[in-house]
Order: C-alpha cells, then structure tokens, then sequence
C-alpha cells in the first residue's frame, strides 16, 4: 500500500478527512446533489406556509380513515350492474388499445425517417423535432386540443392518445433502430438490396422484441391515461363511471370497487408484460 | 480485358487527411489476390471503395468496363449483385435462420416488394441448401444464427456471397476473429471457389503467412499507398519490413 501510494501520489483524489474518492467529483454531480438540497429545503419550508385556518387534525384523520375504510373494504356496486362494469372496462381497454395499435403502425414509419443510420440526416432532424415537440405537451392536452374539433368524447381521446403514443414510440423504435448493428446494415447493403429490403431483413427482425415490448409498455400507459380521459374528457368506459360514482353521486363503495377493478387489469397488464419481456429480452441477451 | 482496374485512385473521409493516395493495380478474372499493411494503412477502405460502399473521391474504379465512380443507383445494386463481401464479424442478421441469411444475397436482383415479401424461387433455395452444403453446414440450416460458432458462422457469410454468383468476392480480414483451426478451413474454402468456381477474390489480412500461403499475388499497402505488388514468392524479408516498418522478426506471426 505504502508504496503504491508513493509511485501515484498526484492521481488520487482524497476527501477532507483524507479517505480515497471514487467519484470524480465533476459539474453533473454538483449540480444534482444542489438540485436535491434545494428541492428538499423547499418542501420542509411549504409546510410552514399552508393555510391551516378550519383544518381540524383529528376530525379530517378520523373522517379520512373511515372513508378509505368504506372505499377499500366495503367495495359495491350500486349504480350498474357487475356485468356493466366489465363492459366499461372493456370500453377503456379498448380506447387504450386501438390508439396503442394504430400508433404503434404510424410510429413505425416515423421511426424509420427519425432514425439516423436509415434516413437523410435534414429528415431525421426534422422527425425528431417535431416528436419531440408533441411529447412535450401531456397527452390530456392533446385530448383537449382535439376535443376543440371533434367535441368531447371517446374520438378526441383516442386522437390525443394516439398523438402522444406515437411520439412516444417514435423515440422508443428509432432509437432501438439506431442500436442496430452497423455490420448487419453494410452487409445487405453490399448484396445490392435496396432500403426497403435492408429494414424489412435487416433492421425489422433484429429489433422486433423490443419494438412489441415497448408498445405493450405504452398500452399500460394508455390504459391509465384512458381511465382519466373517461373522467376528464367523458371518453367514457371505467373512467367515466369513475368520476360520476365520485364526483355525482358521492358513492364511496362504487369508487372503491370501480378502484379495485382498474388495480385488477393493472396487475393482469404488468404481469403480461414481464412474461413477455422474460421471454424476448433474456433471448436477445443470448443474442 | 482485366476484371477490375484501380487508376489513380485517391480516398478521403476528410480534407486533412487522404487515407488512399494515387493507387493503381489491375485484377485478372480468377486470381487470388490478398491486401496486407498495417492498421490504418487503408485496406477496408480500398475494399470498400471498389462497390462503392463509400464514395470514391479521386480517380477511377473500372470493374468489368464499367466505371463504379460515376454509377447510379440501380446500376450500383447492379454492380454490387456482381462482387461478394465478405467480412470479419460476419454481419449476419442473428435472430434470422442460417438459410434466411444466405438467401439474403439474392436481394439484389429482387424488386422492392419481391424481396420484401421474402419471394424467393424454388432454385434459388435449391442453391442456397446446395451453397450449404459444399461448406458443410447444411445441418445448420434451420438454425438461428446466433447459435452457430464463428466459423461456421463466417461458411454462412461465404454462402451468402456466392449465392449472390459474383464475379468477385472482397474479404475484409475474413479470419481475424477465428481460431487458427477455423481460419485455416475458411481459407481453404476461399481458395477452393477460386480455383473451382473461377471467381476472383480480394482478401484483406494480417497474416503474412496465411497471405504467402495462400495468394497467388499480394498487395502491400502502408500510408494508403502502395509499396508492394507481386507474386507472394516475391514478398521477401525486406519487404515486409517496408510494408510493415519494421523488423520481421518483431512481428507476431501465425
Ligand atoms: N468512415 C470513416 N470516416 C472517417 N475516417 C475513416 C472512416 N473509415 C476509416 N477511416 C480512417 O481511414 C484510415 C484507414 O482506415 P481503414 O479501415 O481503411 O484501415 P485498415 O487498413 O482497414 O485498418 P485495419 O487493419 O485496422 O482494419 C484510418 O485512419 C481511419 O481512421
Ligand atoms: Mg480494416
């Protein structure tokens, strides 16, 4: 030790109190370390600050914990019917999938001109700016924006949903394109295929898990945001039933059954898509 | 008339440096010609530059009365249907079956949606299974790629170019990453379809003696230029010294 220590003195960082530091010590973790100081001060200091005039602690814990109680132990349909339920959770499933599916089919496309390695590098630019624009703004914006043409309902849904998807996935497919193995591309390349070819053979069997796994990520997605645009745009299925058992009649059975409904498909969603991931991704990691 | 001429062929990637300089050699049909020069001398690229897998920026490249430089589009897949690649990594598509891989050389005569529907004719896979089975691994043929050892997955990128029937066939240091037992069944083979099938090949290596084995002639190139081009009986001491810079003996050899 003594002697390592003597031949490379200059390159080792120490701390104050003279221990070894392994990390670099360099802007980005400077600044994120500032970023998480300053955010935790903030939110000590907001509790000094909240009005608390009519806040009666005990009354608001004990009302609070009985609601939770008749939500999430006394779950009841009162409304519709068990059956009516199943089918508007069938209504949101499907506003979900159809703007997965059909985003899933138009991303592809743009992926491919948003791609580096597959596209002139003006239209690349162009693609990304553009989805990455439309990303910026949340999906229930676009549901709203669309809402202005279409009205209120299941179609300015499915429409903002779509939007957001496909920008979404854009990112997601393009840049699993990206990752593709140059060799794979310059060899078609060199057989004399054309581009068409060389995406379909090439390109497409070569990243197809990932692009199944990230729309089957998205449809999770979806499915979420399609319970709140029932609620906030009457899109209907389980959302909208949601918000009218909350917010109309007060029903705090049917919230906590309509909840343990939406918590059910979230379950049976996740577990397909970790079965589906098990399957493709520890094959590729062979690959 | 020779199969390929190299006149006065100059390459950049950018304005500093010139990564080829003046280089001019002709190919008869049926010879076995290999590349040698240290890392960086410019030998992939001088592959590369004769089908035109980057652009060509100074002289000319005449392949079968042809000028590569100045072809387009379609006359390029054209061109490249006629010349095999062959390269170090393989590049084969993994996920794919070996016998999907090797049809993979007929895209070039396929139209757009020929080749993207997969439409090959009952000849061409005749011949891929025939290709598969001149280099032994037609066991393999339902066999996802990723699951062959390296040479038998560089066999499975020999078949692909020769299915595509060129006229020639570039190597770019087709054993680099074999064992010495597998390098030398992939050279046997290179050698075999030039001395059977007559087509001609252009093999980059690091070897010199698998180089001096193996080709009739042999290209030395240092600085993208070159400083030796004979028959490899010719390529003495001295010369691999000034290809090389320096002393044989200091180089590993295999
Ligand atoms: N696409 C490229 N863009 C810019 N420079 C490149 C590119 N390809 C190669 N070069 C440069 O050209 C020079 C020659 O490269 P090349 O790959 O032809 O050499 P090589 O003889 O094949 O070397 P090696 O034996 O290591 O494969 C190198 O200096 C390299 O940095
Ligand atoms: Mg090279």
């Amino acid at each position: 030790m003594e002697s390592n220590q003597l031949t490379v003195p200059v390159l080792i960082k120490r701390k104050r109190n003279g221990r070894i530091n392994i990390r670099s010590g360099n802007k980005v973790d400077i600044v994120i370390k500032s970023t998480i100081w300053i955010l935790a001060l903030l939110t000590v200091m907001a509790f000094f600050f909240f009005d608390y005039t009519g806040l009666q602690w005990e009354r608001a814990i004990t009302e609070t914990a009985y609601n939770l109680k008749v939500m999430f132990l006394e779950p009841a349909l009162s409304h519709f019917s068990f059956s009516e339920a199943i089918h508007q959770v069938g209504i949101t499933l499907g506003l979900g999938f159809l703007a997965t599916i059909l985003g899933a089919i138009i991303a592809f496309f743009l992926a491919l001109m948003a791609a580096e390695n597959l596209s002139k590098p003006i239209v690349s630019k162009i693609v990304r700016m553009l989805v990455a624009y439309i990303r910026a703004v949340p999906t229930v914006l676009w549901v709203l924006i669309f809402a202005i043409a279409a009205g209120l309902g299941s179609e300015a849904a499915v429409l903002g949903m779509l939007f957001h998807s496909v920008a979404y996935l854009v990112k997601a497919f393009s840049e699993s394109f990206e990752e593709v193995n140059p060799g794979i591309i310059e060899a078609l390349r060199a057989t004399g295929s054309s581009w068409w070819h060389i995406v379909i053979h090439g390109v497409v069997p070569s990243t197809f898990t990932y692009m199944l796994s990230w729309t089957f990520l998205r449809f999770e997605i979806n499915f979420s945001v399609a319970v709140a645009m029932g609620a906030a745009a009457g899109a209907g299925g389980i959302g909208f039933e949601l918000f009218m058992a909350s917010g109309f009649y007060f029903d705090l059975r049917e919230v906590g059954f309509i909840t343990y409904a939406i918590l059910a498909i979230a379950v049976v969603l996740e577990i397909m898509s970790t079965r589906l991931k098990n399957r493709y991704f520890s094959n590729s990691a062979n690959a | 008339m020779s199969l390929l001429q190299v006149e006065g062929l100059g390459k950049y990637y950018n304005q500093q440096t010139k990564v080829l300089k003046d280089i001019n050699f002709e190919v008869e049909s049926g010879e076995f010609i290999s590349i040698i020069g240290p890392s960086g001398a410019g030998k992939s690229s001088l592959l590369r530059c004769i089908n035109r897998m980057v652009d060509i920026s100074e002289g000319h490249v005449v392949f079968d009365g042809e000028d590569v430089g100045s072809m387009k589009k379609s006359e390029l897949r054209r061109l490249r249907t006629n010349i095999g690649m062959i390269f170090q990594h393989y590049n084969l598509v993994p996920r794919l079956t070996v016998i999907e891989n090797v049809l993979h050389g007929r895209f070039g005569y396929k139209s757009t949606l020929q080749g993207v529907l997969g439409r090959f004719t009952e000849d061409e896979k005749e011949k891929a299974f025939e290709l598969l089975g001149k280099l032994g691994i037609a066991d393999h043929a339902y066999k996802r790629c990723d699951q062959l050892s390296g040479g038998q997955q560089q066999r499975v990128g020999i078949c692909r170019a020769l299915i595509q029937e060129p006229k020639l066939i570039l190597c770019d240091e087709p054993i680099a990453s074999l064992d010495p037992n597998s390098s030398k069944i992939i050279m046997d083979y290179l050698r075999k379809i030039t001395n059977e099938m007559g087509i001609t090949c252009l093999v980059n290596l690091h070897q010199v003696d698998v180089a001096k084995e193996y080709a009739d002639r042999i290209i030395g190139l240092n600085k993208g230029e070159i400083v030796f081009d004979g028959p490899s009986n010719m390529l003495y001491e001295d010369r691999i010294e000034s290809i090389y810079g320096i002393q044989k003996r200091e180089l590993i050899t295999v």
